[in-house]
């Protein structure tokens, strides 16, 4: 019953056809089954939290992505630096949903650290796909991502900082919702680079994500970027008319000059999308985009969240809590307890960040990064005056096989590849929807609208997921 | 050859009053070791800063008073840098935008009045306190994130003379505003120092040498002092002096090397991207510069130039913002300021240093005081029962006026009680035969008065001018 | 210029120590960081636009700072879950020297 869809779940919650402690273990039963080949879980809960609300959520099983703070439940960010931390508070988004009684089944196995997008540099091993077990998952949110498709949980919280939401969503065949930049408090979420990091939701239906969105939206005192309340449900404004609205997509994104077959594939699905598009009212224009810009995007990306990340990680010594190594003196003990607590990955990343910081390179590298940043979010808002959104494929190829899936950075320019990014730089709403398949691999459309116009972004992305025929879509592993 | 000038400048940080922390809401103040902690003190994942309003205020206040020029936008930047008293691996403090900047405090120097500039005044936060053992070091998280505000004057002090007297003055400030208890004892008030010494020809200033971290203005001081000896002793004999820092080491009287130029740490700065930018408004802004005191070196200046009032007085009155109050409410009900001046500084205050006491224990209120000091002005009353008026109201806790009453009512004007008594030998001449035949008459004779005069004559004056009248006979 | 001696300071710095291999990899990923950013330093008149640290203006003022009531949400006892080495009610670490 967990691979349906919330109201459905609801329904016979409420009817009394099951109980949500039977809905638990169901849930654990999956997570179990599934774990030694898909991985998705560090941590699976023996025990089902109780709590009595009347939200729609209550007794709802989910899963919670391992970077986010969970009192008394180890929380471990994938990092052999944290494998056994126990944190002594509740993120705000754990603790919104634990209110309205949604049961945690498990904590899920992420890129260390958020820090990647393969799903395999998690301390606890790889994350397979749940369509095919030798391709990857994508990340950061790769159990997140993995869960959901699986049907172990109808949906998810995973978080995003360049695209770790939206391409493990596609990868995986599922929906994926990174909101706007401070519409879910980042309170308890593990800092990788703070002006991008979001909360979001991954689940199997819009309508779904909407539901999970409208419980964990809203300021929050604790958290200083998070917005202002809305007066707003997102769930009740779906079905709102789309007519007139109007997406643009990126000429220079969908340029295929290699010839590559499947992306050839991905492109087509692209344009037959946009035709169902039109089909719903919606007006779709092609756009020129500055492709120096374009190109630019993953460089800056890099170099902003390399920098922000190696400070935001610099609490992780082992001195008051963490995998302390001990040694001779304090600087030994933190360099042991940093050298085996990192991954290789990681440290690279963390040295690039601290060189671009560093006082003579700061301004070419760093600022200059901050200076292409605004650019590229000026051009989007300006676009975004006759615009409702942009439209493109969410990613440039299928999920690849673990011998394709690498972090090491490459010197190709992805636009495509790289345009969820966009999405981080501006703080804007952005949403995967499931629109196809190629060589029996998932394969979606990405939706991104104006700031703060979360409502709008889940309304259009609904309308098209209506016509597109994914909805509810669960993987046929076995 | 001409001589060597020093070129000084401090950065002093001090630790603001408030009841939470800087950026989390964990308590400021004292507490058992490891309670005044919030997950944020000691950097575990996921927690976010909050700025507390009263430390925003607080360091705003201080920019003003400073003189400083204030910015429309609040930020702050990251400090990174490993070390085990600083849990999140950074400090939150303000680079690129610091709460004030260029301004000014003025010392009153033995050659007159001096502007010491401010280059900036910050607003960041305090670090963990570490116990060192002789083997390992014990941390206690209380004091991390306590609001820390750090202010950096220009090069442009030029003795261990002026040094202390900005440092003086620079607490005083913090104390008018109620701005930080400013105890160099507990560790809330630190100063760094930077020397370098330029011959009087020399444009540019000389290599400087930071010394860190020094906890008492006499210690500030003797560092000073040793620096410049240190330097010139080097200089003169042909050497160069390295761009380093220093520690100054109070038992060996001189800075001990800690680390060179080369080694300097790379703090990284850049914005702090979990504070966003916070506009402060003008009305923030205003109310902030409304509710700020007449400082210290404007009040004495108007003691001196206004009231006359000598220029130690004026020192004693001011250097403490209750007593200067005190004495502005009193004068404010017409007392003259030099009498009233003279009536505290040459009275009150040793009357309080004699006794171990507080301004606080004194209930003599404003109005009766100035009430006194205008009797004494208008010859009603002497100094001395002025004084005994005031002794007697803190001693008996009387109110003062019932006492003025009880001895302005009496008889204490010597001719007066010169007259009485004569006339009471007139009326009585067997005691005075008694007296010359060597009898003790003063009991008696005193009881003839008090009766005479219903008890109204001060029994002090009384026996001085008797005895005085009884030698003459 | 970055070599490995470059990166040896600078993981020195952030407090871990890489091997060979890992410096390889990563003395590659300078040259494709570097090369873009050079990339980026090109864009026309980029040193004059005003960097951004944030995605939009998220339009504060001075009535969102938080209100100066302490609350102490933990203790000591709550550290130790996490705390390696202790004495007291005080954390433990060899002997740090300035």
């Amino acid at each position: 019953m967990t691979e349906l869809l919330i109201d459905d779940i609801r329904k016979e919650l409420d009817d009394g056809n099951v109980t949500s402690d039977e809905l638990f273990n169901e849930s654990i039963e999956k997570a179990n089954k599934f774990q030694d080949v898909y991985n998705s879980f560090v941590t699976i809960m023996d025990k089902k939290e109780e709590v009595n609300s009347n939200s729609l959520l209550s007794g709802i099983p989910y899963a919670l992505k391992d970077n986010i703070s969970t009192k008394g439940i180890l929380t471990t960010g994938s990092s052999n630096i944290l494998k056994d931390y126990i944190p002594v508070y509740d993120a705000t988004v754990y603790r919104k949903l634990k209110e309205a009684g949604a049961v945690l089944v498990g904590k899920t196995v992420l890129d260390e650290l958020a820090m990647g997008g393969s799903g395999t540099t998690g301390h606890t091993g790889i994350v397979r796909n749940p369509w095919n077990k030798e391709r990857s998952i994508g990340g950061s949110s790769s159990g997140s991502a993995a869960s959901v498709a699986l049907g172990i949980v109808p949906f998810s919280i995973g978080s995003d900082t360049g695209d770790s939401i939206r391409k493990p969503a596609a990868y995986g065949g599922i929906v994926g919702f990174k909101p706007t930049y401070g519409r879910v408090s980042r309170y308890g979420l593990f800092a990788f680079a703070s002006s991008l990091d979001t909360v979001g939701v991954m689940a199997r239906s819009i309508r779904d994500i909407s539901y999970v969105m409208d419980i964990i939206k809203g300021h929050d005192d604790n958290d200083m970027t998070s917005l202002p309340d809305e007066n707003i449900k997102y769930s009740d404004n779906l079905d709102n008319d789309v007519s007139g609205r109007k997406l643009f997509y990126i000429k220079e994104a969908l340029e295929n000059n290699s010839g590559n077959e499947e992306l050839k594939r991905i492109i087509d699905n692209f344009y037959r999308t946009v035709d169902k598009a039109r089909e719903l009212g919606f007006e779709v224009e092609e756009v020129s985009f500055d492709k120096v810009l374009l190109e630019a995007v993953y460089p800056a990306y890099n170099v902003i969240s390399c920098a922000e990340a190696t400070s935001n990680n610099s609490n992780l010594t082992g001195i008051t809590f963490g995998n302390r190594v001990e040694g001779s003196n304090i600087n030994d003990i933190m360099i042991k307890t940093r050298t085996e607590g990192f991954s290789e990955l990681i440290k690279r990343r963390f040295v690039i960040g601290s060189y671009v910081l560093q006082k003579e390179n700061q301004d070419k590298l760093f600022l200059n990064a901050c200076r292409v940043r605004r650019l590229i979010v000026d051009k989007m808002n300006e676009l975004f005056k006759r615009y409702d959104g942009l439209i493109l494929p969410s990613t440039e190829k299928i999920a690849p096989r673990f011998d394709e899936a690498s972090d090491k950075l490459g010197d190709d320019y992805l636009i495509l590849g790289n345009h969820l990014i966009i999405g981080n730089f501006g703080g804007f709403p952005s949403i995967s929807i499931p629109s196809g398949f190629v060589n029996d691999m998932p394969i979606s459309v990405n939706i991104t609208g104006r700031a703060k116009e979360d409502a709008l972004v889940l309304n259009m992305a609904n309308k098209l997921e209506g016509i597109l025929g994914f909805r509810g879509q669960v993987s046929k592993s076995e | 050859m001409s001589k060597y000038i020093p070129v000084i400048g401090l950065e002093v940080h001090c630790e603001l009053k408030s009841n939470s922390k800087n950026f989390s809401s964990s308590k400021n103040g004292d507490g058992e070791v490891n309670t005044n902690l919030c997950p944020l003190d000691i950097g575990y994942p996921g927690t976010l800063p909050v700025v507390n309003r009263e430390a925003v205020r607080k360091s705003l206040m201080v920019a003003l008073a400073l003189n400083c020029e204030v910015p429309q936008k609040l930020c702050f930047d990251r400090k990174n840098y490993y070390y085990p008293d600083l849990p999140k691996g950074y400090q939150i403090t303000q680079f690129g935008h610091p709460i004030g900047i260029h301004g000014y405090v003025m010392i009153d120097t033995e050659s007159g009045p001096k502007k010491i500039t401010i280059q900036d005044t910050h607003l960041e936060e305090d670090t963990a306190n570490m116990d060192h053992m002789s083997t390992y070091s014990l941390i206690d998280y209380n004091r991390a994130g306590v609001p820390l505000l750090e202010t950096v004057t220009d090069p442009c002090i030029s003795s261990a003379d002026e040094a202390i007297l900005y440092l003086e003055a620079y607490r005083n400030i913090l104390l008018y505003l109620d701005a930080s208890d400013a105890r160099a004892d507990l560790g809330q008030i630190r100063v760094d120092v930077n020397v370098s010494l330029k011959r009087e020809e020399d444009k540019e200033l000389g290599t400087r040498v930071e010394m860190k971290n020094i906890n008492s203005f006499k210690t500030v001081r003797e560092a000073i002092v040793s620096e410049i000896d240190r330097q010139t002793k080097i200089l003169e004999s042909g050497g160069i002096i390295e761009q380093e820092t220093r520690r100054y080491d109070e038992n060996l009287g001189t800075s001990v090397f800690m680390r060179s130029k080369v080694d300097a740490v790379d703090y990284k700065y850049y914005r702090e991207s979990n504070i966003p930018e916070i506009r402060l408004r003008d009305s923030f802004i205003s109310d902030v510069k409304n509710s700020l005191p007449i400082l210290e070196y404007e009040r004495r200046h108007k003691y001196i130039d206004v009231y006359g009032i000598g220029k130690v007085d004026a020192y004693t009155l001011t250097k403490d913002k209750k007593l200067s109050d005190y004495f502005e409410k009193i004068i404010s009900y017409g007392s003259n300021p030099v009498d009233t001046s003279n009536m505290i500084v040459g009275f009150l205050l040793g009357y309080i240093n004699k006794n171990y006491l507080s301004l606080d224990d004194i209930n003599i209120n404003e109005e009766d005081f100035s009430s006194i000091i205008k009797m004494m002005s208008d010859s009603k009353i002497s100094n001395k029962q002025a004084k005994d008026i005031f002794t007697k109201a803190i001693e008996d806790n009387k109110n003062v006026m019932d006492i003025a009453k009880e001895i302005g009512s009496q008889i204490s004007d010597k001719e007066e009680i010169r007259r009485i008594i004569n006339e009471v030998f007139s009326e009585n001449s067997k005691v005075i035969d008694d007296y010359k035949n060597g009898k003790n008459v003063n009991g008696f004779i005193m009881g003839l008065i008090m009766k005479k005069t219903s008890g109204k004559v001060n029994p002090g004056v009384t026996n001085i001018v008797l005895k005085e009248e009884l030698e003459k006979l | 210029m970055i070599d490995r001696n470059k990166l040896d300071d600078l993981a020195k710095k952030l407090m871990f120590k890489m091997n060979d291999n890992e410096y390889e990899t990563l003395l590659k990923e300078f040259d494709i960081t570097l090369k873009q950013m050079d990339f980026i330093s090109n864009i026309n008149d980029i040193v004059n636009v005003e960097p951004i640290f944030f995605p939009f203006d998220l339009e504060l003022d001075d009535s969102c700072l938080r209100n100066d009531n302490y609350r102490n949400e933990i203790d000591f006892n709550d550290m130790l879950v996490n705390v390696k080495k202790y004495e007291g009610s005080k954390v433990k670490v060899p002997k740090v020297v300035e």
